[in-house]
């Protein structure tokens, strides 16, 4: 094919300024910014003040930013644990050559293509209402008295409130990702499994489980790319003020840079700002080299 | 294959069905949960805010009240939001096919210097946390004084809609371009077709089934985009859904409309639900044809 400078430059020109602005200057900008102090976002450069590493150690001395990463941590590993358990789990079932198979799995899908913000409202003001709540007849319905009264939304259970209700609508994601997975197993290993004697359950851990390590890891790196980014469901479990049991670092770095009305003890400052965008972005860095040393599958082939 | 799997379910296995029968058990009970979810709240969007507390949502005493949606539409300026989505949607995804696909095609079918570069930068950005990248830019757009006028702020807010999607579209669209086989653009030069007119005429179509895949996930991201609205959004008429709504719910407190809250609850979810019911295996094949294992 004949290289047309024109046309390459006319594709790949906009696409490519687009990029630059959006991700390769601010990047490396707030790389810097991490360093500064910087009393209000829109301040020149010549009203930056170098503070070294100063933006992180005072954030990482604040109790309330330390709370967050705390809760942030708390929601990686426990929802999780939740998430990536009962998704495999679904995909598994989905899996076995269950009828309605799609009917099933675009219920429950459905969640990821409804707006948070509605998806949450649902749960806060219907699933967890302490006097007209789905749980409270549920569970009275069961004969289970003190779940039934348990108050969901309160300073103790709030944070579990939001850690099932983010996670129900999660699950569905990664239950696909799993049984796309789980499809892409030869029909012959579980042929081969069956003549030599092996049950379904020997099979699930000896050959289904194994097999899928590649999507364990992406699984775990796409929900930890979620995670990161984890803050409308916080913002509406706590609407007004950022609350201890419920606050994650996007939260506590909006409050940074355009404060809050509630939150004196939390001063303006675009640079700390920054640096909790650093310490997600290698948050995740990390996550990704992690499970790509732990779980090497190139020395599978399938 | 698939012929043979359809013949051997239709006749029923009582032994085999018994097997899967915790299975169904469990589906059905998340399914039958998700539903009572949909119901109530679509239940209680037509009750009164008295009939909700007083738990009475599924018995409709008064009938059903419709005039909740007519007020949520028009005194909650649902309408606008709405209307504001719409847009927003409609013109950054039909940007984002503009830019991203020629984008994808050259970056596939092309060598020239920095394309390797830019094709892992653009897979590694999608694991960028927003956040990383959102403060110099609000900077550069606030003190452009971008943001003091609703036209700009709106063009401000479509091109970081479309600049935030262009690593994800770009990338799945060039898979699509990878496997369209060459041979039609050869024939086309052959033919003495230029090759601008050949991508627009004859690549383009053929990567149709991607194109309206990854049009769909965009939508719906961008009809419930939450975050860069929130910071850059600067007047109640630009709000989009989600961030009105979010601003209902504060102010829940003082106007106690609860049966009007649950309308405009509705009335959020309705387009990205019906865009589901007709194009849920489209959106499920999507996401489980862009797994890498």
């Amino acid at each position: 094919m004949k290289r047309n400078r024109a046309m390459l430059l006319a594709f790949t020109l906009p696409g490519t300024i687009l990029f630059l602005g959006m991700f390769v200057y601010p990047l490396i900008r707030t790389v810097f910014m991490s360093f500064f102090s910087i009393m209000e976002i829109t301040d020149p450069v010549s009203r930056w003040h170098f503070n070294g590493l100063g933006n992180y150690r005072s954030l990482f001395s604040a109790s309330l930013f330390r709370q967050s990463i705390w809760n942030l941590l708390k929601i990686w590993t426990l929802g999780g644990l939740i998430t990536l358990t009962i998704s495999l789990l679904l995909a598994v079932i989905l899996s076995s050559g269950i009828r309605g198979k799609s009917f099933f799995q675009a219920a429950i899908y459905l969640p990821n293509v409804i707006s948070a913000v509605a998806m949450a409202t649902m749960w806060i003001q219907y699933v967890f209402n302490p006097s007209y709540g789905f749980l409270t007849h549920f569970f009275r319905a069961v004969g289970l008295k003190q779940l039934a009264e348990l108050q969901w939304l309160d300073g103790e259970h709030k944070f579990w409130a939001l850690l099932l209700s983010y996670c129900f609508g999660m699950i569905g994601h990664h239950m696909l990702i799993w049984i796309s997975g789980i499809e892409r197993i030869g029909r012959e290993y579980y042929e081969a499994a069956c003549i030599d004697g092996a049950g379904r359950r020997e099979q699930f851990f000896h050959i289904t489980l194994p097999l899928l390590r590649g999507i364990l890891k992406t699984n775990i790196v796409m929900w930890s790319i979620s995670i990161a980014g984890f803050f409308v469901w916080s913002q509406l479990f706590s609407p007004l003020t950022p609350d201890t049991s419920t606050v994650v670092p996007m939260v506590y770095l909006y409050v940074k840079l355009f404060g809050a009305e509630s939150v004196d003890a939390i001063s303006r400052d675009a640079g700390s700002g920054a640096a909790i965008g650093i310490i997600l972005s290698l948050f995740v860095l990390f996550v990704f080299q992690l499970t790509n040393r732990l779980l090497k599958d190139d020395d599978l082939e399938y | 294959m698939r012929a043979i799997e359809r013949k051997r379910y239709s006749t029923l296995h009582l032994g085999r069905e018994l097997r899967l029968l915790p299975g169904y058990l469990v589906l059905i009970a998340w399914v039958l949960f998700t539903a009572a979810l949909l119901f109530w709240v679509l239940a209680a969007s037509l009750s009164t805010t008295a009939e909700i507390f007083s738990g009475e949502v599924l018995k409709f005493p008064t009938g059903f009240h419709f005039e909740n949606y007519v007020k949520a539409w028009v005194s909650s300026n649902v309408s606008v939001f709405f209307g504001n989505s719409l847009f927003y949607a409609c013109v950054s995804c039909a940007l984002l096919i503009l830019i991203s696909a020629p984008y994808a095609y050259a970056l596939e079918r092309f060598t020239f210097p920095g394309r390797r570069w830019i094709r892992s930068s653009l897979a590694a950005a999608m694991g960028v946390p927003i956040v990383m990248v959102i403060i110099p830019i609000y900077t550069v757009v606030a003190r452009a004084g971008l943001l003091k006028h609703p036209s700009s702020n709106r063009i401000i807010l479509i091109l970081l809609f479309v600049a935030a999607k262009i690593p994800y579209t770009t990338t799945f669209l060039g898979t699509y371009f990878s496997n369209i086989p060459k041979s039609y653009e050869e024939a086309a030069a052959i033919d003495g077709c230029h090759p601008i007119e050949t991508f627009w005429r004859i690549v383009f179509p053929l990567a149709r089934g991607g194109i309206s895949t990854v049009t769909i996930f965009n939508f719906i991201a961008i009809w419930n985009e939450y975050f860069l609205s929130l910071l850059f959004v600067n007047s109640d008429a630009l709000r989009p859904v989600a961030l009105g709504l979010f601003s209902m719910i504060n102010g829940m407190k003082y106007s106690g409309e609860w049966a009007g809250l649950f309308a405009s609850v509705i009335i959020v979810f309705l387009p990205t639900f019906i865009l589901y019911l007709f194009l849920s295996k489209k959106i499920i094949g999507g996401i489980s044809g862009g797994i890498k294992g």
